[in-house]
């Protein structure tokens, strides 16, 4: 397919910094041979997804008040659909890891995301989930949540301001806007040779 | 306090006592009760108030220093050392029995340095896993990643704890179970949206009521202390923010005046008013948080809400200040990072009579609000001597009769110049604590309103060398964040990086005191209790 | 009448729970299996016994909730039933008040 426009309500394809990185994820699919037409049915069920997405919030430290100012009534997380704050893994689909997370944690991290339902998203909000943070050198913290469960999108900062937040959540609506929901019984994957 | 020293001499005659500001002396381990119970028992000035422990690594020894003080007077302090030359197996014994605060204190101690205390009750590692190979803040710890990998395999908990006995033929050691083998346990967990942050609370339950509480914590130990260790004191002023992010800056205020106090920097005066001012700006935000939360953890989503669109002002405030929400960037050594901006008077006295209708607003429609009513009157009711006797200040100490205001006992920055209320109750039950956080607000604007109108011109930052050496020697400083006392102590041998940096965290004491007042209680009111006591967790678990 | 609104409930039922079957992903591991705790293994069994107090509460409730569903219908015909109507759900009602004042009287309706 072509990258058509990506488009998210009220902000044009252009204003995003990331649309290099969507192309580059759709031609790899298409190399590994992952049909990426869209049709109609697929539009509206990724439509219908992005925009009621619920997160499980995963808030250990201090960026767990960040997304709380953003989930209040100034910074509006409602009007992205998100507001429905599920703490059950069971209901949820986005698993939003604020704050560090240390050896002791890691266990239950992986439990609490292996207990999601699919589809499911990972966003690392903050330097410490990122990669440590400014406690990267220390003997019981784990140097990024991308070394126990795989992440969509990362948001740094050390809190990152909720608009930084909603930025990242943004990028998630498009990146779900190009999944193939619908998957072809039957079709062959030709694997390119990496 | 020379007849505090004359009646130690008295005790003990081998006692040393060193030079310091405070009066400082040093005992042997087997010495160290009956100097407690000394102080403990003293007919005019009981030393009844544990304010911290620190474990220590001498180098040659391993050792604790504790701080007393009085519960009725907090100005009057003592500190005392103790230690043991024994790297093997080092024993001490506990003070459990005159200070309850002690029991998660030793426990960290032991998780620590690998100090075991005699006849504590429960001498489990505190914010470590059992497994976990070696102590950390000793000096010779080996910080190999490959002796202490990641795990995600989940352990099983096993509820049992190790001590050691004194009895008549000796020491012993015993594993006693921490819970009964028929009790109903669940897990009030980490990831939970109630515990404000990760704390791990092993319940078991009798039907819908508390029975016993077992406090796992650990879930967001970052080894703060250690890191200091190999930091320059500016650096360090960046982890001061992320333990209590609630009081980042009050936290803040505490460290680079704990620094400014050893290297002898004078402060300037125009920084100090900006300094008072953002304080209780500050203090407003974690109590309108602490405010919203509670609500929030009791059901009223709506007041949640509120309380976070007040605070969205103050924010507001500090973000065109300093550029920081949460986490605020001002305080450095020697005054304050930024000047006030040009609209900063403006702002902030158009927030005070905002603030006033809103906490009138406030009253109106929850604080009398008979659900309200029903869920926090007569409920967690925290004595005064339990509260002494945990260390627990701030507002919940205040709510139970306990005058230990930090600003107003040993004060700090402009507290001695403005006039403001120490707000007591002496109900005790959650909701003296919900009305004392309401009333400290008024406070804070009453403070502000002093000071608005009178900063002074002047330089903000005081000039600092580039490499700040801190003299030998050992400094503490306590301030009053919105949870209670947050105390700085510093033990520097000269260098760059401090020695021994140890933060005394408020939040330790308020969830220390958690499995004293929900016993009996319903498990909604658990929830309803852990919101009224308004601990943070990062604070505890530094 | 009622074959149309039969029918369309299973069709309805059906076709929800198909869509879900047949559209969504397929993916399991161990750890979906097991009970939520807030990420800690669950401690022992769960087959226990239970207070008596929870039963009493949901007995009560179960019971006043089928006597507000018998008063929906009665209320959308309450002017043509007139008085004789009103006689006759008072009446059923004052059996069920006999039964919530014993059960206050007994002091169920405390958490003990």
């Amino acid at each position: 397919m072509e990258m058509k426009n990506i488009s998210i309500k009220g902000i044009p394809n252009e204003e995003f910094n990331e649309n290099e990185y969507l192309e580059n994820y759709i031609e790899e699919l298409k190399a590994n041979g992952v049909n990426i037409v869209l049709s109609n049915l697929d539009d509206m069920i990724n439509w219908g997804r992005s925009n009621s997405i619920w997160p499980l919030i995963f808030a250990t430290s201090c960026c767990g008040i960040e997304f709380m100012s953003a989930a209040a009534a100034h910074h509006d997380i409602a009007r992205f659909g998100m507001e429905v704050t599920r703490n059950s893994p069971r209901q949820a689909d986005l698993m939003l890891v604020a704050g560090t997370i240390v050896h002791k944690m890691a266990p239950l991290l992986k439990r609490v995301y292996d207990q999601m339902a699919e589809p499911k998203y990972v966003l690392a909000m903050g330097g410490c989930a990122i990669s440590g943070g400014p406690f990267v050198n220390s003997y019981h913290v784990v140097n990024g949540v991308d070394e126990i469960i795989p992440v969509d999108v990362y948001v740094p900062g050390c809190p990152p301001r909720p608009e930084a937040l909603f930025y990242g959540l943004l990028q998630l609506q498009r990146k779900i806007k190009v999944e193939e929901f619908l998957k072809r019984p039957g079709k062959k994957k030709s694997k390119k040779s990496e | 306090m020379e007849n505090i020293k004359q009646i130690i001499v008295d005790l003990l005659p081998e006692a040393v006592f060193e030079e310091k500001e405070k009066l400082t002396v040093i005992v042997e381990p087997t010495d160290l009760r009956r100097l407690i119970k000394l102080l403990y028992d003293n007919k005019d000035l009981p030393f009844d108030y544990l304010v911290y422990l620190i474990g220590m690594d001498w180098g040659e020894k391993l050792g604790v220093i504790y701080l007393l003080s009085s519960s009725t007077d907090t100005s009057k302090e003592i500190v005392i050392k103790t230690g043991t030359a024994d790297r093997e197996n080092p024993l001490l014994y506990t003070v459990t029995d005159f200070y309850e605060t002690a029991h998660l204190n030793e426990r960290e101690v032991y998780a620590m340095y690998g100090i075991r205390f005699i006849n504590n009750p429960d001498m489990r590692r505190f914010l470590l896993n059992d497994d976990w190979v070696g102590f950390p803040m000793r000096k010779d710890y080996d910080g190999d990643p490959a002796i202490n990998p990641v795990s995600v395999v989940s352990k099983d908990i096993i509820d049992k704890a190790p001590r050691i006995m004194e009895t008549p033929e000796g020491l012993k050691e015993e594993i006693v179970n921490v819970f009964e083998p028929d009790d109903y346990l669940i897990n009030i967990g980490p990831q939970h949206p109630s515990t404000h942050g990760v704390m791990h609370f092993r319940t078991a339950l009798n039907g819908e009521v508390v029975k016993k509480i077992d406090i796992h914590s650990g879930y967001i130990h970052r080894g703060i202390e250690k890191l200091s260790e190999s930091l320059m004191y500016p650096q360090i002023l960046h982890f001061t923010d992320r333990l209590d992010y609630l009081s980042a800056n009050i936290n803040r205020h505490a460290l680079c005046m704990c620094v400014e106090k050893a290297a002898g920097i004078e402060v300037p005066l125009r920084a100090q008013y900006i300094r008072t001012i953002m304080d209780e700006l500050n203090r407003m935000s974690s109590h309108l948080l602490a405010w919203s939360a509670q609500t929030n953890d009791l059901g009223a989503t709506t007041a949640f809400i509120y309380g976070m669109r007040e605070r969205e002002m103050i924010l507001d405030i500090f973000d065109k200040t300093c550029g920081g929400r949460l986490i605020i960037n001002q305080n450095v050594i020697g005054g304050v990072m930024f000047d006030i901006y040009a609209d900063f008077q403006k702002d902030v006295k158009a927030f005070i009579p905002y603030m006033r209708e809103k906490l009138k607003e406030y009253d109106r429609f929850f604080s009398h609000n008979v659900i309200a009513l029903g869920r926090m009157v007569k409920i967690g009711i925290l004595s005064r001597q339990d509260a002494i006797s945990y260390g627990v200040t701030g507002p919940a100490g205040r709510a139970s009769g306990w005058a230990c205001d930090v600003r107003k006992y040993q004060p700090y920055a402009l507290y001695d110049q403005v006039e403001f209320k120490e707000i007591i109750r002496n109900e005790s039950d959650s909701y003296a604590r919900y009305l004392n956080r309401l009333d400290e607000i008024e406070e804070s604007l009453k403070i502000i309103e002093q000071l608005i109108d009178n900063i002074p011109e002047g330089e903000h930052l005081a000039k600092t060398k580039a490499i700040i050496r801190l003299p030998e020697g050992e400094y503490y400083q306590g301030v009053e964040a919105g949870k209670g006392l947050f105390g700085v102590y510093i033990e520097s041998r000269g260098d760059k990086t401090p020695y021994r940096l140890k933060f005394r965290s408020p939040s330790l004491s308020l969830v220390s005191v958690m499995p004293l007042i929900c016993k009996n209680e319903k498990i909604s009111d658990f929830i309803g209790i852990g919101g009224s006591m308004d601990y943070v967790i990062p604070d505890i678990d530094r | 009448m009622f074959l149309v609104v039969f029918l369309a409930s299973i069709l309805l039922v059906v076709a929800g729970l198909g869509m879900a079957i047949l559209l969504s992903p397929k993916s399991f591991n161990p750890q979906k299996g097991e009970p939520y705790e807030c990420g800690i293994p669950t401690h022992g069994t769960s087959w226990m016994q239970f207070k008596a107090g929870y039963y009493l509460y949901a007995i009560l409730y179960l019971m006043f909730d089928v006597e507000a569903i018998f008063l929906f219908p009665w209320a959308t015909i309450v002017r043509e039933l007139g008085l004789p109507g009103l006689s006759s759900i008072l009446f059923f009602l004052l059996i069920l008040w006999l039964g919530l004042a014993y059960a206050w009287r007994k002091g169920v309706l405390v958490w003990k």
